[in-house]
């Protein structure tokens, strides 16, 4: 046996800021027990773990698809054995802030789509609303439910080398992923009970409960029927479509599956037809509806947006909201905050340069090496130049694209993401070593702007080594975020 | 329940019954052509394209009917939707889009012949293959009676597979006057006798026969046998008793759901008391084997209409009375 067998965790490649370290040789408190308890396990016994956390989630199909892979085919989104753990009052920031920003964006929303005194202000440029591809002509005048817009999202943050919670991105559409923060925290109950235990958090698992709440919200039956549309099996989300309606025992449709006559929404059931009052929209505006948007579109549904216009159904999310989380238009979310609740951002933004702005488009240009840059259209990471890690051949590629449609890059200043340690092999070790990390954070906001912050939130890291893209469809894994109940607090039985 | 996952069922339920059957039929063919020395101007390969309705697409794609390019035909053409691998890729095609309703076991043993089937590419033992089919379609209903929640999915499937029976037992017949005996003298001969006794061997039906009639191979009694007894399960008569129990499993809740159900009942009635035994005896087997499949075959479509595309609104008035309210055909533009 060896006398000094080599540490389980090393904290030697951390960023700046480490979630776990304080310093190179310091744990920071809430972090100890943890640390203490995957030491007492070992490597065999850590990786014994790991396998059983693997097979469980495979066992439960816990799946995406990789549009890159021509077979389509379903892998397991690799997840980490390690928790992330964020303390009750870093958490308390966070969840104001998510909260803040979810309201602001709804007023924008809502007043881009009426009468516009935030462009008429002056306050955020008309062409950057008006000229977006997002802008949805169809929402213009329509009147949702309490004037809400964003019903679910999903807002992705830093940590940066100070250890300030930043905002990456909001995702006010379609945001995916918070099946895996439920799934996670379900195997995680399966194999680490006795650590899970031993910590006081906060739990997820009521999440379909809030998500079917702030829907039925949305109609003014007392029985709403809700529907989930999903594109069908093919999807890259299809586990969570069909996971989420199965949690609030609501129908999973397919556009197939519903039809409208004088604008009522059916669905075709073997009983016959059967009302349906609120849709959550898991397929992309665009194939909505042929008859208001894409005439080739297969998964829609002909005659919906005149339903939703006539307010006999109820959409979530209400479709237009891309415009207000375009990459663009996320430089100017600060001054929306200030603006519609004359407060001041609760979480920072990232400096952000916009192709569209000469002179950032100039900066852009000349400090390539230095920042990311993304297109202002794409997501998952998809698009995506790291300036640092980019060789001369990529650099000029992009230097011309951007050159050519500035309009469509904006960039920002490489962020340190914080790291997080991580069972990965490493130099041929397997062991915990840092990895970087974001969190998205999933709220619900029902018909009268109540928002409500699920307390954990989908941490993604990016499993190879120095790698700052997290996303799963770019080799990204996922852990379980416990948020912690304050110290000394009443926990309450669940 | 949604239309759409009725239907799911329902036809996954019909495919794998229909892959059943084409690898019954080969086999009474395999069986039947053991003979085919003795009379070497007999062709019984080209009734089984008869049968299955695909004369035409085999000769775009082959010259001459031998055994050879029937099998690969019949067993493993992916465009031709009667062949077994079409069938068990759209069985499997349509579980994967009900995972949720059917068992993990349902799944993983039909996922298994799926590749088993996309693996066998030109077989050289067609009748294992064969066997392995019918061995794979009895086992996969057994885990469907003993691993499925005997709810409304499980009558959909039970349906399906119920009234594809009932067609695929009248194809099997037609086997008999599509195979043409070299001379009318054949008539109760050793290669007509040979002939009905391969037909009940490949439904399965030989012992029951024998126990049931005490008897030498009489045409009339098989026809009996596969056409009218109560208790022989691949029979039409039992096939269209389970269609009238999924029916009533599933439940009516509106005009035209009871209609299909009566049309069912019917059908079972003229089964069950003498008036298909007297079409049976009087008209000739290919006018009464045309009526079934005709039967069967409006039955299918009050299945497609009633349940799958109902345009029906069925809502309780002010007095708690169900009303059903039909939205008229051009309001429907969107169905598709």
């Amino acid at each position: 046996m060896n006398e000094n067998p080599s540490p389980l965790f090393s904290s030697a490649g951390a960023a700046p800021f480490d979630e776990a370290y304080a310093s190179s040789d310091e744990l920071r408190a809430i972090y100890r027990q943890a640390v203490r308890h995957f030491e007492a396990q070992g490597v065999d016994g850590v990786e014994s773990l790991q396998h059983s956390a693997d097979l469980s989630m495979l066992n439960q199909g816990v799946t995406f698809t990789v549009y890159s892979d021509a077979r389509g085919t379903e892998k397991i989104f690799p997840f980490d054995l390690m928790p992330r753990i964020i303390s009750a009052p870093d958490w308390d920031k966070v969840e104001a802030g998510v909260v803040q920003r979810m309201q602001a964006l709804n007023m924008f929303l809502e007043d881009v789509y009426h009468e516009q005194k935030i462009l008429k202000d002056g306050m955020v440029p008309t062409a950057q609303v008006m000229m977006s591809s997002l802008y949805c002509r169809e929402m213009s005048g329509l009147n949702p439910p309490g004037g809400m817009h964003v019903h679910i999202g999903g807002i992705d943050l830093i940590r940066n080398a100070t250890g300030e919670f930043h905002v990456l991105e909001d995702n006010l559409r379609v945001p995916s992923g918070v099946s895996y923060v439920i799934e996670n925290r379900w195997v995680m109950g399966r194999v680490q009970p006795k650590l899970l235990n031993q910590y006081k958090v906060r739990p997820v698992d009521h999440y379909p409960q809030m998500l079917f709440d702030s829907l039925a919200s949305l109609s003014t039956q007392d029985n709403p029927n809700v529907a989930v549309l999903t594109p069908g099996i093919y999807n890259s989300a299809y586990f969570e479509h069909s996971f989420l309606a199965n949690q609030m025992g609501a129908e999973l449709v397919e556009g197939q599956d519903l039809l409208v006559d004088r604008d009522v929404v059916y669905m075709k059931t073997t009983r016959g037809l059967q009302r349906v009052d609120v849709i959550y929209l898991r397929i992309d505006t665009e194939f909505l509806d042929p008859l208001a948007f894409r005439p080739d579109s297969m998964l829609g549904v002909p005659g919906l947006m005149n339903a939703y216009r006539a307010g006999n159904v109820a959409l979530a999310n209400a479709p237009g909201n891309g415009v207000a989380d375009d990459k663009a238009l996320y430089a100017y979310t600060p001054e929306i905050i200030r603006y519609y609740l004359d407060q001041e951002p609760i979480l920072p933004i990232i400096p952000t340069y916009l192709g569209s702005r000469e002179k950032d488009l100039a900066y852009i240009l000349d400090h390539l090496p230095e920042l990311v840059v993304k297109p202002t259209d794409a997501s998952g990471g998809y698009g995506l130049l790291v300036g640092s890690a980019a060789s001369k051949q990529e650099l000029a590629d992009f230097r011309v694209a951007i050159a050519a449609n500035p309009d469509h890059y904006i960039a920002q200043p490489i962020q340190q993401l914080s790291t997080h340690p991580t069972w990965v092999e490493q130099d041929g070790q397997k062991g915990f070593f840092p990895r970087h990390v974001d969190l998205r954070p999933y709220a619900v906001c029902d018909v009268k702007g109540d928002v409500k912050v699920l307390p954990g939130g989908l941490t993604r890291v990016a499993l190879r080594q120095g790698s700052l893209v997290v996303n799963s469809s770019q080799g990204g894994g996922s852990k379980d975020t416990w948020v912690l109940y304050p110290q000394n607090a009443e926990v309450p039985h669940a | 329940m949604l239309s759409r996952i009725a239907r799911n069922v329902y036809v996954l339920g019909q495919q794998i019954e229909r892959a059943e059957n084409i690898a019954r039929i080969l086999d009474v063919n395999r069986r039947m052509s053991l003979e085919q020395g003795y009379f070497s101007e007999l062709d019984v390969w080209s009734p089984m394209l008869a049968i299955t309705h695909s004369r035409e697409a085999f000769d775009k794609r082959f010259d001459e009917v031998t055994e050879q390019s029937v099998m690969d035909f019949l067993i493993a053409d992916a465009d031709n939707p009667y062949s077994i691998r079409a069938c068990i890729g759209q069985a499997r095609e349509m579980a994967r889009t009900i995972r949720e309703r059917i068992s993990e076991e349902m799944w993983l043993s039909l996922n298994r012949m799926y590749q088993d089937v996309e693996r066998a590419g030109r077989l050289s033992n067609h009748i294992e293959f064969l066997a392995d089919v019918r061995q794979f379609c009895s086992a996969f209903h057994g885990l469907v009676d003993n691993t499925m929640s005997h709810g409304e999915s499980w009558n959909f499937l039970r349906l399906g597979v119920g009234l594809e029976r009932a067609r695929m037992t009248t194809r099997i017949l037609e086997i008999k006057y599509h195979l043409l005996l070299p001379s009318l003298d054949e008539v109760g001969k050793p290669l007509d006798y040979h002939q009905w006794q391969a037909l009940l061997r490949s439904v399965s039906g030989y012992e029951a026969y024998r126990r049931q009639y005490k008897a030498r191979i009489n045409p009339e009694l098989v026809l009996r046998l596969l056409n009218l007894d109560p208790r022989f399960p691949r029979s039409v008569h039992f096939s269209i008793k389970q269609v009238v129990k999924s029916l009533k499993g599933i439940g009516t809740v509106n005009r035209d759901q009871y209609a299909l159900l009566r049309e069912a009942e019917y059908f079972l009635d003229d089964l069950r008391g003498g008036a298909a035994l007297e079409q049976l005896q009087k008209s000739s087997l290919k006018d009464y084997l045309d009526s079934v499949q005709l039967r069967c075959h409006t039955i299918d479509d009050m299945i497609n209409h009633s349940f799958f595309n109902s345009t029906t609104v069925t809502m309780s008035d002010s007095n708690k009375n169900l009303i059903s309210i039909q939205i008229p055909q051009q309001q429907q533009a969107g169905i598709r």
